[in-house]
Formats: structure tokens, C-alpha cells, sequence
């Protein structure tokens, strides 16, 4: 009892906890379809799935989003205006890579116009395989970058950064 | 008379002179024209109260560089795939030859009140390929002429805004010409350094994913003999 607190940090994971819980509960993606993979994630959306149960809610401007969920193939042409969409979105925030464009060209991987994977231009947190995932899978993507957000330990990761640059 | 043989009738009597050859295809009536008659020909087409086709379809480039190439008697896969330029006789496959020019410009009209349907065909010997453009004529051909300018180059004389509309922006070349490659010259990529996508030389080498299946080909024909014999010997 003498030093509670010490080389544990039992209170920063305690905040974590709360804190990661309370994001993983509400992640607002941002509306951005790009091919046949957009209407998977439509359905996902809708009444028989509704990852609004999951606190997904869609947003339709970066500002207000956690995630963004890159629904299709990337083409060249799209890709700078994908990069200033993430750029716009407040940290923290999280990618989604869904369907096989999304995730390495797929279909498209030979061909002139298109971005041989999204994670050319953004920093993908879950990959969601298939052309196009269903909705089920896509909602099995969600729950686990849940999952992961669940366990990132944000404070306590900084307060080990600050300890240790001190020392 | 059926009422496409009457329009081929109708066609000759109106248009005979200034077009190269009017025929009859299977599908519907071709008008091959040169670049020089194409504006008079179309405003024809679409002011003669006996044809009146106001109503333009479609409007595409087309490149026969590959055109009459064999692609039937291949030991390998090939990127090429069967082309259609190949008959087949008592003699075997025989390559069509190609005597016209690389590039073709087509129309599809049709007329609304008389229900005629007409191809309009321009063959474009230069390179790059220039044809006048019919948008003033038909308002429609605006963007059909600027996609066609985009994927194939083709230049249309007199166009109010010839730009790309489909490719990326500060694209180089045409993506639909036979003599580009697939896999193209550039690709992007995010620059953490400089925070911005960089285009780099393409750093993929091109392949052929989907094999074309090679019909009648005799590697087949040995192997099915050769198992049916084993079956035999060994019945």
C-alpha cells in the first residue's frame, strides 16, 4: 500500500479500459462507396444486419468520423481525393480495407488505372477478403477492429513513452 | 420489300455520290463515308423528311491494328485472345487480311418517326486520326466524341471542349489503342516524406491470367488417342 501505483499503472488501464471501450462502442465510418462492395456495405447497414447496433453509425463528412471503410476498387484517379478524405479525419481514426481491389487490385491488379491495393495510400488497420465480402463478413470485419480498438492502451502506452523518455 | 431494303433503296437514291458504299449487314444497314462528305451526310440524315434521324445511339473509335491476326494456332496462352478476323474453310483457318485504315470512327443513328437504325462508318488513315466532329449537328456526340478522343486519340476537328473525360488527370497515351500495354506506364503511391501520391514507373511485369482455350488442337488430339489406345491394350 505503500507505493500504489508504481511500475503498474493500474489506473492509466483502468482509463484505457474506459476509453477504448467507449470508442469501440461508437465508430462512425465515413460514407465513401467506391464499386459493387459499396451496396455489401449498404446491406450491412440496412435493417437485417444494422451495425447501427454496434454503434456504426455512417457520417457523411471526415470531420465527424473514426473510420473509413475503402468499399471498391481504388483507381488512380481517386486515390489522391481518398488520402485528403483520411487526412481530414480527426485522430484517432481507422481504416478498413474491404473487398480484393481494396486489398491488393484483385481483379484489377494488372490493369493501367487502378491502385494495386488501398493500402498504397492509407494505413489499413483490417483487411475484409472477398469480390464483393458479404454483408456478414463485413460485420465480422467491424466487430473485430472492435476487437482491436478494444485492446489498444492509448494512455498507457503514452505515459511508458513519457516515463521512459525521462529516464 | 422488307422495310431495311427500302431504307437501303431510299439511302442510294439520296446519298449516292458522296458516300464510298452503302450495304446491307446482317444486322442493319452500313454507310461507309469519308471524313471530307461526314458533315454534309449526317445533316442529311437528320433534316431529309424521308429519313429524319434525329436520334444518335452511340458513337465509338475503333482500332483494327491487331485486326486478322491469328491468334488459332498458338502452342501457348496468349494476351491476344481469338480475334475475329479468322475463317474458317475446307483449307483450314485463314487469316482475313486488313487492306483498310488502322482507325474507324462509327455512328449508330436512328430515326425516331420512320424507326430506321443505320451504321455510319469513317475509316481514318492518319496518325493522330482526325474527323470532324458532329456535335453540332447531333448535341449528344459531346461527350461520346470526348471519351472516344480520350481512349483512342482520335481527334474531333471543331469540338467546343475536347478534353480527357475518363482517364486520370495528366494521363499519358491511350489506354484503348491495341499498342498499349495493359499494365500501363505509371503507377501511385502515398509519399510519407513529401505527404503527397507520387506517380512511379510501372513495377509490375505484365502476364496473362486467363489462359484461351485452344480449340481443335492436335497436343489434345494425341493425348485422347493415345489414352484411348492404352484402354484398349489394356481391356
Amino acid at each position: 500500500m505503500s507505493q500504489p501505483m508504481q511500475g503498474q499503472g493500474f489506473v492509466l488501464t483502468s482509463v484505457d479500459r474506459l476509453v477504448s471501450w467507449a470508442r469501440s462502442g461508437s465508430m462512425w465510418p465515413m460514407t465513401f462507396g467506391l464499386a459493387c462492395c459499396a451496396v455489401e456495405m449498404m446491406h450491412a447497414a440496412a435493417s437485417r444486419y444494422d451495425i447501427d447496433r454496434f454503434g456504426f453509425l455512417f457520417r457523411p463528412s471526415p470531420r465527424q468520423d473514426d473510420l473509413i471503410i475503402v468499399a471498391g476498387t481504388l483507381t488512380n484517379k481517386m486515390a489522391p481525393a481518398m488520402r485528403k478524405v483520411f487526412d481530414q479525419m480527426a485522430e484517432p481514426r481507422w481504416v478498413m480495407s474491404m473487398g480484393s481491389c481494396a486489398n491488393g487490385g484483385g481483379y484489377y491488379h494488372y490493369a493501367y488505372s487502378v491502385v494495386r491495393g488501398c493500402d498504397r495510400i492509407l494505413p489499413v488497420d483490417i483487411y475484409v477478403p472477398g469480390c464483393p465480402p458479404a454483408a456478414e463478413a463485413l460485420v465480422y470485419g467491424l466487430i473485430q477492429l472492435q476487437n482491436k480498438v478494444k485492446r489498444q492502451q492509448s494512455f498507457l502506452n503514452q505515459f511508458k513513452k513519457t516515463t521512459s523518455d525521462m529516464e | 420489300m422488307s422495310s431495311e431494303s427500302a431504307l437501303h433503296h431510299t439511302l442510294t437514291d439520296l446519298l449516292s455520290g458522296r458516300v464510298d458504299a452503302i450495304h446491307q449487314d446482317s444486322d442493319m444497314v452500313s454507310i461507309d463515308v469519308s471524313a471530307q462528305n461526314l458533315l454534309e451526310v449526317t445533316q442529311q440524315l437528320r433534316d431529309e423528311p424521308s429519313l429524319r434521324f434525329d436520334n444518335l445511339i452511340e458513337l465509338f473509335g475503333v482500332d483494327y491494328l491487331d485486326y486478322g491476326r491469328s491468334y488459332w494456332r498458338t502452342h501457348e496462352a496468349t494476351t491476344g485472345g481469338f480475334d475475329r478476323g479468322v475463317a474458317e474453310s475446307d483449307k483450314g483457318e485463314q487469316v482475313i487480311p486488313w487492306d483498310k485504315p488502322r482507325f474507324a470512327v462509327t455512328y449508330i443513328v436512328r430515326s425516331i418517326c420512320h424507326n430506321f437504325i443505320v451504321r455510319l462508318r469513317v475509316y481514318l488513315a492518319m496518325d493522330p486520326p482526325i474527323v470532324p466532329s458532329v456535335v453540332g449537328i447531333w448535341p449528344l456526340a459531346n461527350w461520346f466524341e470526348r471519351e472516344a478522343f480520350d481512349l483512342f486519340g482520335i481527334i474531333f476537328d471543331g469540338h467546343p471542349d475536347l478534353r480527357r473525360i475518363l482517364t486520370d488527370y495528366g494521363f499519358i497515351g491511350h489506354p484503348f489503342r491495341k499498342d498499349f500495354p495493359l499494365i500501363g506506364h505509371v503507377e501511385l503511391r502515398y509519399d510519407a516524406q513529401s505527404k503527397r501520391c507520387v506517380y512511379e514507373p510501372v513495377s509490375i511485369k505484365p502476364r496473362v491470367l486467363v489462359p484461351k482455350v485452344i480449340r481443335g488442337d492436335n497436343r489434345y488430339l494425341q493425348e485422347k488417342t493415345n489414352a484411348h489406345q492404352q484402354e484398349v491394350s489394356d481391356e
